[in-house]
């Protein structure tokens, strides 16, 4: 395993080589400069080279990605005199917009990101997991009709559809809870939750659904199985049937799919985070795309290429350890 | 003097920044309808208007805090890069510059002396020399003392190339011909401290000297550059993140991306200040909202929210919740120092009676429409907005803001003109060309569309030898005099081959010498002047056909108390804002 | 409370079905899967059940295990266990008798076994359930005791192993490990030795015979093999489209069959000890639909002799009759003498599993 982990980083890492790459060689590859962005108003042509000069937008290409990649490794110096900034490794860069380092715009964003997540996604694996499962063994019921129709209305809804309903059902309309907001666990977890309750359940809802479907299609076939014909010709209850053995091998399949969800998500959940306001690393991509951030653009890509790698490798192992007969190799 | 910007178009930046000195005269039997307002600003040098405090509002109490929920953060509040006016209204709060505008809400807009004892002075009554005492007392947040060495050291700073996002106005007066900073960079790496023409003879005295006369410099003033910086204080590119305080709120927090939260300067006192009550003792400025979040929070009104505004304007989807009892009073709207105009390429269109019979043909209201109805704006006649001092409603066509056909037709002569119609490729504006061409297809005219990426819009229709015939662009000025509107758009002298304002690329001798005619007029003539001027071109030439006048559709919280449209800045002012209890 | 296991009855047969008829209700219509089958298996002997796919010998077995889902299979008889009537039990009394009484090796130990959980567990798993007093070690050690038993080398290593780590062989004792760890006095072996190619299938079989002899079992096994039923089984019954076609004794079935189908069925099996270059010959036609049994005789469209009785094949189902010798019944409209005239002519010289 250790040698599988090895060689996956680094496909990992070259992987990271290439996405850089063409992220770099596409941002220029947009006729819009950075400069004319940030300079503001009023910009002449001598302030917009200025800008160019400070952002370190005038250098050839390749200087300027190997002073990105520098950077990472070793650190770099930006400007010079008294507007000598030393930018520590890793260093990413400071955003053109506010001259914020990149570093610490992403320790900002990040917990964000990973809050909407981890908490939505424990809702809709639990949820979905569940209601997947005793559809499965409730198949052709009330429970199990009802239970796909909802599943099937949730999985044809959209985020920002579902969540403006709730937005405006629960806090405009009625203000049963306050508007979506950000609180770091560790300062007052209980406002952390209140805080993110909503993205929560949209992206509990909606996504469960999509579990739910796919947990119950699992289950069923899993269920047709002659290993769980064989542990109920032992004599083992229902339950036992279905928690110990049904369940596990259903949800492999899953495990895959989740782990890849939440990596991907981890890179930012754009809409979720417009709808309710809350400063992700979703958002702060596409603001940084919208105007031309080069250095957040870059780490935001970068990070959320790395969670998908990670999630990758943390679901080839996850599988190893669930189903024995998989090797790492 | 450089341009002033024509922004809220294109490009990812909606800045609008201004100072616009319209006071709308409380019309007994309109309510308010900018048509029918007269311009009374001024700069003042009355003494009960320049001393502090600042008339107490009836009904505020102090205390309470006042959240500001804005889309997205600000770029810059280093006084030398603030060149944005939801930058300055805030940057306003935490510094002061050499002069201010003084406002109360009932329309009467002053430019007073801020840290200065009055608007400066005119020393050899020749516009070059001018000359600012500061007021006794006044303090930074640590409780030293603010100096005229500490103005001067901040308009040095505005040059540095690293600090270049602000306006330049005094900066170029002072260094004219080529870029203001080519000469001199800033007090940075062995420059000099302080730019030729400054001198601070005590500390309590600012002169500048001048190669040229600029009797705009009071307004000029105004702007954020003369914020006072200590150099001990100046933490360059970082200042951004919290510049020292001369005003009566000091920065306690900045989390970027999310909130900026502002805290009572203890040191501030408010027999120095004429222009800032500062009721609340905190203001919390958020970031990260959506545009139609902000509005239906406002509009929902739930008790976190009523002591919150915002600058944003309510998008159209929830305007029709904004007329109800209960939310109609706490909308804030009016006109900013925008004016929007089909520019008619005048050298491509030759013939006056096209031009007349396109300003007879525009359907003004579906220009509108198309963008937002009555909230985004209302009809224009003239070239300068309402805001503009001295301005004056005139109508050279008096046509219906629908378009009048017959009139058209008979302009017309029987020809078909053939038009290329060129317009930014933002989903609002092609709406908007879209209904302009319906309109003057309709009206007789062949036209043809022509969409340009919003980034490069007005660098294409700045090229002199564009092959376009209409494009619709908006101009807004730094201040409110009719010298930042008239010169730079429609004197043709200003014609160059790229990057400009003069869009209609009107080139009449007669113009020109106006303009040079008005320029030399005693100071308090000038805006009347102007004003004439404005009627003139559009009366003899057409060469443009006003389309609207920019507006603002803001929204407060029920416990928001003196909310205002600043005529200033064109959003709500916060200095004598408070929190109802 | 503990329950005490319920005394086992001494009287033979230990297994009665009696009538027994299993019938899915589907979309594409009425399943009968299994259609008034009566048989019976005393302690000590094995009932081979023959029959091709289809036929309703699986459905039969587990049928008595109880495995058929009740809301969708309808099954109606008799199934007495021990003395214990099966059909109508709840199913919780059912399932205590599973695993404990009666067991089952299943006929693709690939698959039969859990995946993901150790060979051993699986087989601690099943005495655990049935010795709920029994802790984790003495599970391990019955385990590890019935692996030695079934002939795995090494068992406490192999205990540890996962199916995919055994061999197929192997993998079957492991399943008959499993089936034998509580004893069970009734044994259903479904296709146990499809999977394994030969050497190891005489193996099997061998070990089923010594664990029979030891356990003093009742074996059900269902194949389709002939070869395998001549070696192991004491009576044979012929299953076709869900009904007994022919049941006996080993000798009267395969020396002395007395069915068209089952004369088929010998006719396609290689024999060991006859003519190598006789030609085998399979039963034409495909097996019957199940939900559209051909009338009277289920096998009279494959049926080389259906004509020789007017349409009686084709009308009326032929029910088990004695077939001449004591204990030996056979579903067929053809007279006794004419059956054993065809079958001398016709089939006999071609070489028989014997």
């Amino acid at each position: 395993m250790f040698r599988f982990v090895v060689r996956r980083l680094l496909v990992a890492g070259v992987t990271l080589v290439v996405i850089s790459l063409v992220t770099f060689g596409l941002f220029f590859a947009v006729p819009s400069s950075p400069a004319k962005v940030m300079c503001g108003k009023n910009c002449t042509a001598a302030d917009i080279a200025q800008v160019e000069q400070r952002l370190g937008i005038d250098q050839p290409l390749p200087r300027q990605y190997a002073g990105f990649v520098k950077g990472i490794f070793v650190g770099r110096t930006y400007g010079s005199g008294d507007f000598r900034q030393d930018c520590p490794a890793p260093c990413l860069g400071y955003s053109f917009r506010n001259n914020q380092p990149v570093t610490e715009i992403i320790a900002q964003r990040l917990p964000v990101t990973f809050s909407i997540v981890f908490g939505g996604a424990v809702l809709w694996l639990v949820l979905g997991i569940s209601l997947g499962m005793v559809s499965a063994l409730r198949r052709g019921t009330v429970f199990d009709r009802t239970a796909i129709g909802i599943t099937l209305a949730g999985a044809s809804m959209q985020v920002y559809f579902f969540g403006l309903i709730l937005l405006y059902l629960l806090v405009y309309a009625t203000g049963l809870l306050p508007f979506p907001s950000y609180t770091p666990l560790t300062e007052n977890p209980g406002r952390w939750a209140v805080g993110l309750l909503l993205p929560w359940m949209t992206l509990g809802f909606l996504n469960s659904a999509l579990y739910a479907r796919l947990s119950r299609a699992q289950m069923l076939e899993t269920l047709s199985e002659d290993f769980v014909r064989t542990a109920r010709a032992k004599g083992l209850s229902a339950r036992q049937v279905h928690t110990r053995h049904a369940l596990r091998a259903a949800i492999t399949p899953i495990v895959t799919i989740a782990g890849l969800d939440i990596g991907t998500s981890l890179g930012g959940t754009f809409i979720t985070e417009t709808i309710f306001g809350l400063q992700g690393l979703g958002k702060a991509t596409v603001e940084a795309v919208q105007f031309l951030n080069l250095p957040v653009v870059m780490a935001t890509v970068l990070l959320a290429a790395v969670f998908i790698v990670v999630a990758n490798i943390v679901v080839d192992v996850l599988y190893a350890v669930i189903d024995p007969r998989v090797r790492l190799s | 003097m450089r341009a002033r910007t024509r922004t809220l178009t294109t490009g990812v930046l909606a800045a609008a920044l201004v100072a616009a000195g319209c006071s709308p005269t409380t019309d007994s039997g309109g309510g308010g309808d900018e048509k029918t307002k007269t311009q009374t600003g001024s700069v003042s040098y009355e003494a009960a208007d320049n001393q502090g405090p600042a008339k107490a509002v009836d009904g505020a109490a102090r205390g309470g805090t006042l959240t500001v929920m804005q889309n997205s953060d600000f770029e810059h509040l280093d006084p030398a890069r603030n060149y944005v006016n939801v930058q300055q209204v805030t940057g306003g709060l935490i510094y002061r510059a050499l002069n201010g505008y003084k406002e109360d809400g009932t329309g009467k807009l002053l430019l007073v002396g801020d840290l200065a004892t009055n608007p400066g002075k005119d020393v050899n009554k020749d516009c070059k020399v001018w000359e600012f005492t500061l007021r006794e007392g006044v303090k930074y947040e640590d409780g030293s003392p603010v100096t005229s060495k500490d103005v001067a050291y901040g308009i040095a700073r505005s040059f540095a190339s690293n600090l270049n996002e602000g306006p330049h106005y005094i900066q170029q007066w002072l260094y004219p011909g080529g870029a203001y900073n080519a000469k001199y960079q800033g007090p940075y790496d062995g420059g000099k401290a302080v730019p030729d023409g400054v001198e601070t003879p005590d500390d309590r005295t600012i002169r500048f000297t001048f190669p040229e006369a600029h009797c705009d410099l009071p307004y000029a003033a105004a702007l954020p550059t003369s914020a006072p910086v200590p150099a001990a204080k100046d933490t360059r590119a970082n200042y951004d993140l919290r510049p020292f305080s001369s005003g009566p709120y000091k920065v306690k927090s900045y989390q970027r991306d999310v909130a900026l939260e502002l805290e009572r300067n203890p040191n501030w006192d408010p027999a120095t200040d004429p222009i800032r009550n500062a009721y609340p003792d905190a203001i919390r400025v958020t970031f990260g909202l959506e545009q139609a979040q902000i509005a239906e929070r406002l509009v929902a009104d739930a008790a976190a929210d009523q002591a919150a505004l915002s600058w944003t304007d309510v998008p159209p989807a929830v305007l029709p919740r904004t007329t109800t009892a209960g939310v109609v009073e706490r909308v804030v709207k009016g006109p900013t120092q925008y004016t929007w105009v089909l520019d008619i390429n005048t050298q491509r269109v030759t013939d006056l009676n096209v031009r007349k019979a396109l300003n007879y043909a525009v359907d003004k209201d579906a220009a509108l429409k198309a963008i937002g109805g009555q909230a985004a704006g209302s009809p224009a006649t003239t070239l300068m907005s309402p805001t503009t001092s001295g301005w004056k409603k005139y109508d050279v066509f008096n046509a219906p803001v629908t378009g009048d056909k017959t009139k058209v037709t008979e302009l017309l002569g029987g020809k078909r003109p053939k038009l290329v119609l060129a317009h930014s490729n933002t989903e609002l504006r092609t709406q908007q060309a879209e209904a302009i061409r319906k309109n003057l297809t309709d009206m007789g005219f062949d036209i043809v569309m022509k969409p340009i990426e919003s980034s490069s819009y007005y660098d294409e229709v700045g090229r002199k030898d564009n092959p376009y015939d209409l494009y619709l662009s908006g101009w807004g000025s730094d201040w409110p005099t009719g010298s930042t509107i008239i010169p730079p758009v429609y004197d043709g002298r200003e014609i160059v081959a790229e990057g400009n304002n003069n869009l209609s690329y009107l080139n009449e001798p007669s113009v020109s010498a106006e303009v040079d005619r008005i320029r030399n007029l005693p100071a308090a003539e000038q805006d009347a002047g102007w004003m004439a001027l404005d009627e003139k071109i559009m009366r003899e030439y057409a060469p443009v056909v006003p389309c609207y006048y920019d507006a603002t559709y803001e929204l407060h919280g029920s416990k928001v108390g003196n909310a205002f449209l600043s005529d200033a800045f064109g959003i709500i002012s916060l200095n004598g804002i408070y929190v109802k209890k | 409370m503990v329950k005490l296991p319920e005394p086992r009855s001494g009287e033979s047969p230990y297994l009665r079905v009696k009538d027994l008829r299993v019938r899915f209700d589907t979309e594409d219509g009425v399943v009968r899967a299994v259609d008034g089958v009566s048989f019976s298996v005393e302690r000590g002997r094995t009932l081979g059940i023959v029959g091709e796919s289809g036929s309703g010998k699986s459905v039969t077995s587990l049928a008595i295990l109880g495995l058929h889902n009740a809301k969708r299979a309808a099954i109606s008889g008799e199934i007495s266990v021990g003395g214990r009537q099966l059909v109508g039990m709840p199913e919780e009394e059912v399932r205590r008798l599973r695993g404990r009484d009666m067991a089952m090796i299943f006929q693709d130990p690939l698959s039969a076994l859990h995946p993901y959980y150790t060979v051993g567990r699986q087989i601690a798993e099943a005495y655990r359930v049935h010795h709920p007093r029994a802790g984790k070690r003495e599970a391990r050690g019955r385990a590890v005791d019935m692996l030695g038993r079934v002939g795995i080398p090494q068992p406490g290593k192999r205990f540890d192993q996962y199916p995919h780590e055994f061999s197929g062989g192997m993998r079957q004792r492991a399943m008959i490990a499993m089936a034998l760890v509580n004893d069970p006095d009734l044994l259903i072996a479904d296709e146990p030795t499809t999977a394994l190619d030969v050497t190891v299938q005489a193996q099997i079989l061998d070990l089923l015979e010594d664990l029979q002899g030891e356990f003093r079992s009742a074996i059900i096994l269902i194949t389709h093999d002939l070869g395998v039923v001549s070696q192991v089984a004491d009576d044979v019954l012929v299953m076709y489209g869900g009904r007994a076609v022919e049941h006996g004794s080993v000798e009267q079935v395969l020396r002395r069959p007395q069915h068209p189908y089952t004369w088929g069925l010998l006719s396609s099996v290689p024999s060991l000890h006859g003519d190598a270059d006789a030609d085998l010959v399979p039963i034409k036609g495909n097996p019957p639909s199940l939900i559209n049994l051909p009338s009277g005789c289920a096998f009279h469209p494959r049926c080389r002799y259906a004509d020789r009785n007017g349409d009686r094949s084709r009308t009326e189902v032929p029910e088990l009759r004695p077939a001449g010798e004591a204990g030996h019944l056979v579903a067929c409209h053809l007279p006794a003498d004419e059956r054993t005239r065809l079958y001398q002519q016709d089939i006999a010289q071609v070489g028989v599993a014997q």
